[in-house]
């Protein structure tokens, strides 16, 4: 229902300290759900409050289907944005009561009163919370709370819902739940929805897209796809979930992939990075980085390919559904793997490794 | 904002400024003449010394009654727990200038009750206790101030973390190492703090400084600064020794807040889990008997004193012969003076309340919920007054009104705006602590949600804080429907109040009608405490989700 364009926008709490969000360009398409993703202190939650119109920017532009509703010159009051917001502390007004809660957005717009039971009825069947509408929210549990929350939001069918971290406070099996159905409510309402949190897995699984903020800096935009198997650089890497890097050489670069050699010996063609920088260039020292699930063990034997790189288990852990080990490889390096729990290794045991060369990316080493 | 910035202006800020200009201003312009009066002669720098060895002695007491108390409550299986905590809150009610009174009943050196009764009738001359002295206006004062220092002790002992103690104790520590090692470190701060305050209040009192005091030729700087008004008027010389009480005042205020601030760690642990209490075996007797002696001190023995008196036709004669109501009568319906006082407290307390709860809430919002350039100064500027003890506040507007061209002085205006800025801190703190309470978000909400900023402050914010206000509103008309010591150099005879028409019926020795209005005036704080309490509970119950 909504589009959001942000152009340049950038926003510092404090005279000349470093911007808590800086020159964020961002276009958001209609009926989408984008999470914001990133540590704390990133600059996400302000970027979710400068879209709700709580905060003034210092540069830069929001504007929802081509209507500029933030610059630094003036700014739409939330009251007049059309929006919704869930609040990580769902912000329910503890005086008011379900039913109360739920309506008032409505009274605000001054709906009828007699249309108004109707829409918070069928807004609470939505959620779940039919025959809840006389209770306080004292009287509920935090799913009960959320779930207000969002049917607050939702009743006065916004364009787009702003979601500030709103699972964080939940146990996590409540979470997983209401991971589902926010996504079921995003399809079956095809409000935008814009979704701020720290936790990855949650950002993969909720989203149609991802943008990775650290640092106040926009750091990558895409689908939960590329943003986990094809991160813009090392630290969205690392962000997205457990990651090996591996010493590395490159041989040839011909357009987007180059050949390169890992420390010990193996050879493998890998994919570069988009928009690489010049540093990565023929002869020049890399970190191979590979997920512990894209990499493969078997035991070395006399089958061994020529050029494969061997290491020795020097840690095992069990995880229920995978085995994770350490192996150590040539040149001191401890890599992570996950294997199927029907593959077993002991520690001390010497293992040949492979990698999906698909799966791998180069990156210039840390701290150089 | 701006009404609230010139509130403060007007109320705080001239005739904290004027005071500062008449100190310094002498006969032939500038000069610290009056300054140099102070430290030279004896009738003021004995005042000065009188009142910071009341201060010392009153902080000393209070601390070793308030401190124990504070832990039988917090901390120890002591039984009565309900009544030791009713006697510090009717101790810190009951206006100290009543106390005084009805100390005078008991102890005066001739007359009092309980002197008679061990002189003629026990022939135990030696027992005669003198209360025109400082002996006794320590003990007056502290029954007044030891709550200071219950308080905070025992809002510290509530808040330390169990698992801080039970951290002590797995590692081997006993009961009272514990108690001593960990505990004791984490709440002194507080425990200081509550004594400076004790202090800095005892030494503010005037009421029980000139009922005790000046019968005993005990000058104190509110006494002295009072005797200053007789005429001929030395305004200079006043402004001078107010500044030099205000400078005592503040120093105590400064280190108290400085001690404040480091209890902040004590919070850390405010999810964990209450602190087990100590079981005191047989002991808790006596720390219960101990709690029963304060309460015989604090508030049966006045309560009696004034009650007693209140009823009998005469003092010296037969109780039960002797009842009467007729001093109830008088002072409700035959005296024109106490009814008008009664009509004049009332009337000042309730739009004082209102006043300084309104002013306080808008402070209140602008520091915590705008980013308005000058709030943080606003903030500071209301704090200002509690740096000012009564009589300091009523020379300053003396003063600073006398320059003016509005005829002020002794009209009941004058009288409200004392009220109103000594007791704007108050109100700025209940607001303060009821907005902390509502996260941003509450109101946030409303706002995306399409409320305008009106409406979220009508439909939003007010109802959460109503009971907070609420409760700052009883918390500003209970001093102020007992306020003296502004009030006494302030009134007029159309103007006067209940608290200056008690002391000025004790002056001319009026003993029964005086203790019939000192019953009144409780009566009234009574029934406003119920009455917030009352309504508190009305107004909802207190949401869990408004952390």
């Amino acid at each position: 229902m909504a589009r959001i364009q942000i152009k340049g926008l950038t926003k510092r709490y404090v005279e000349g300290a470093m911007a808590a969000i800086h020159d964020l360009n961002l276009e958001i398409a209609d009926n989408r759900f984008v999470t914001l993703l990133g540590p704390s202190g990133c600059g996400k939650t302000t970027t979710l409050r400068l879209i709700a119109g709580f905060v003034t920017p210092d540069a830069g532009t929001i504007a929802v289907d081509g209507v500029v509703l933030s610059s630094a010159d003036a700014v739409v009051p939330p009251e007049r944005r059309g929006m919704g917001m869930v609040f990580q502390n769902y912000a329910v007004w503890p005086h008011k009561t379900v039913f109360e809660n739920i309506a008032f957005g409505l009274e605000a717009r001054r709906t009828p009163s007699s249309e108004i039971a109707g829409r918070v009825a069928r807004m609470l069947e939505l959620v779940g919370l039919a025959g809840f509408e006389r209770r306080l929210p004292s009287e509920l549990s935090g799913g009960q709370q959320q779930r207000v929350a969002l049917a607050r939001s939702l009743v006065v069918e916004p364009g787009i819902l702003l979601l500030d971290e709103p699972l964080s406070n939940l146990d996590a099996k409540l979470r997983e739940r209401m991971r589902s159905e926010l996504k079921e409510l995003q399809r079956r309402t095809g409000v935008t929805f814009v979704y701020v949190t720290h936790d990855q897995a949650e950002a993969l699984a909720l989203s149609d897209e991802i943008a990775v903020i650290e640092g106040g800096v926009l750091q990558q935009f895409g689908p939960p796809r590329q943003v986990y198997a094809r991160p813009a650089n090392r630290g969205v890497a690392d962000f997205m979930g457990q990651i090996n890097f591996l010493p590395t050489r490159i041989l040839a670069v011909s357009g987007e992939t180059a050949r390169v050699v890992v420390d010990g010996g193996l050879e493998l063609a890998v994919h570069l990075p988009a928009g690489a920088p010049a540093e990565l260039a023929t002869g020049s020292e890399v970190d191979l980085a590979v997920r512990p699930e894209n990499v493969r063990l078997a035991e070395s034997g006399p089958h061994e390919r020529p050029g494969a790189l061997t290491g020795r288990i020097a840690d095992v852990t069990f995880l229920g559904n995978a085995n994770e080990y350490v192996a150590t490889v040539a040149g001191g390096t401890r890599l992570r793997v996950q294997t199927h729990p029907s593959q077993q290794f002991a520690v001390g045991d010497s293992v040949t490794v492979e990698f999906d060369p698909t799966e791998c990316t180069i990156f210039k080493p840390a701290g150089r | 904002m701006a009404g609230a910035a010139a509130a403060l202006v007007v109320l705080v800020v001239l005739p904290l400024a004027s005071l500062f200009v008449s100190s310094v201003r002498g006969e032939g312009g500038f000069s610290f003449e009056h300054f140099q009066r102070v430290a030279e002669r004896r009738l003021y720098y004995q005042a000065l010394i009188n009142s910071l060895v009341l201060g010392a002695w009153t902080g000393l007491f209070s601390l070793l009654i308030g401190l124990p108390l504070a832990w039988a409550v917090a901390r120890t299986n002591t039984p009565g727990q309900g009544f030791l905590k009713l006697t510090a809150s009717l101790s810190y009610l009951t206006p100290p200038f009543l106390t005084a009174i009805a100390y005078v009943d008991l102890f005066g050196p001739n007359s009092g009750l309980l002197n008679k009764f061990v002189r003629d009738t026990l022939d135990l001359p030696f027992l005669v206790f003198n209360i025109f002295s400082m002996s006794g206006l320590v003990l007056v004062t502290v029954l007044h101030t030891f709550p200071f220092v219950y308080l905070l002790a025992v809002s510290a002992l509530e808040s330390v973390d169990a698992s801080y103690e039970e951290s002590a104790q797995i590692l081997g520590a006993g009961t009272w190492r514990t108690a001593l090692q960990i505990t004791a470190p984490l709440v002194a701060p507080a425990v200081l703090s509550g004594t400076l305050l004790a202090f800095v209040n005892a030494i503010a009192l005037f009421g029980s400084q000139a009922i005790i005091g000046i019968p005993g030729r005990i000058y104190t700087l509110p006494t002295r600064i009072y005797a200053l008004f007789d005429y001929p008027p030395q305004h200079g010389l006043a402004a001078a020794l107010s500044l030099v009480f205000v400078a005592i005042t503040v120093l105590a205020l400064v280190l108290q807040r400085a001690y404040l601030a480091r209890r902040s760690y004590v919070i850390l642990g405010g999810k964990g889990s209450r602190p087990q209490r100590i079981d005191l075996g047989r002991w808790r007797w006596a720390v219960f008997g101990f709690g029963v002696l304060v309460f015989i001190v604090a508030i049966a023995a006045p309560y009696f004193a004034l009650i007693t008196t209140s009823l009998v036709k005469s003092v010296g004669l037969s109780f039960f012969d002797n009842f009467t109501l007729v001093h109830y009568r008088f002072v409700l319906f035959e005296y024109d003076v106490t009814q008008r006082a009664i009509v004049n407290s009332l009337l000042l307390a309730s739009v004082a309340a209102t006043l300084a709860v309104l002013i306080g809430g808008i402070i209140g919002w602008i520091d915590l919920r705008t980013t308005a350039w000058g709030r943080k100064l606003l903030d500071y500027i209301s704090l200002v007054p509690l740096g000012l003890p009564g009589i300091v506040m009523a020379v300053a507007l003396i003063q600073f009104w006398l320059a003016t061209p509005f005829p002020l002085y002794g009209t009941l205006l004058i009288l409200l705006l004392a009220y109103v800025a000594r007791y704007i801190p108050l109100g700025v703190r209940a607001a303060n602590a009821a907005l902390r309470q509502v996260d941003g978000s509450l109101e946030e909400s409303a706002r995306i949600l399409g409320a305008s900023w009106g409406m979220t402050v009508r439909r939003i914010t007010f109802p959460l804080i109503r009971s907070g206000l609420l409760a700052g509103w009883v918390l500003v008309f209970v001093p102020a429907i007992q306020e003296l010591s502004a009030s006494i150099l302030l009134f007029s005879s159309s103007s006067i109040t209940v608290a200056v028409a008690v002391y000025n019926l004790y002056e001319t020795g009026y003993v029964e009608p005086v203790a019939a209005l000192a019953i009144i005036n409780m009566i009234i704080i009574a029934l406003a405490v119920w009455f917030a309490d009352a309504f508190g509970r009305a107004a909802g119950p207190r949401p869990s989700t408004m952390q």
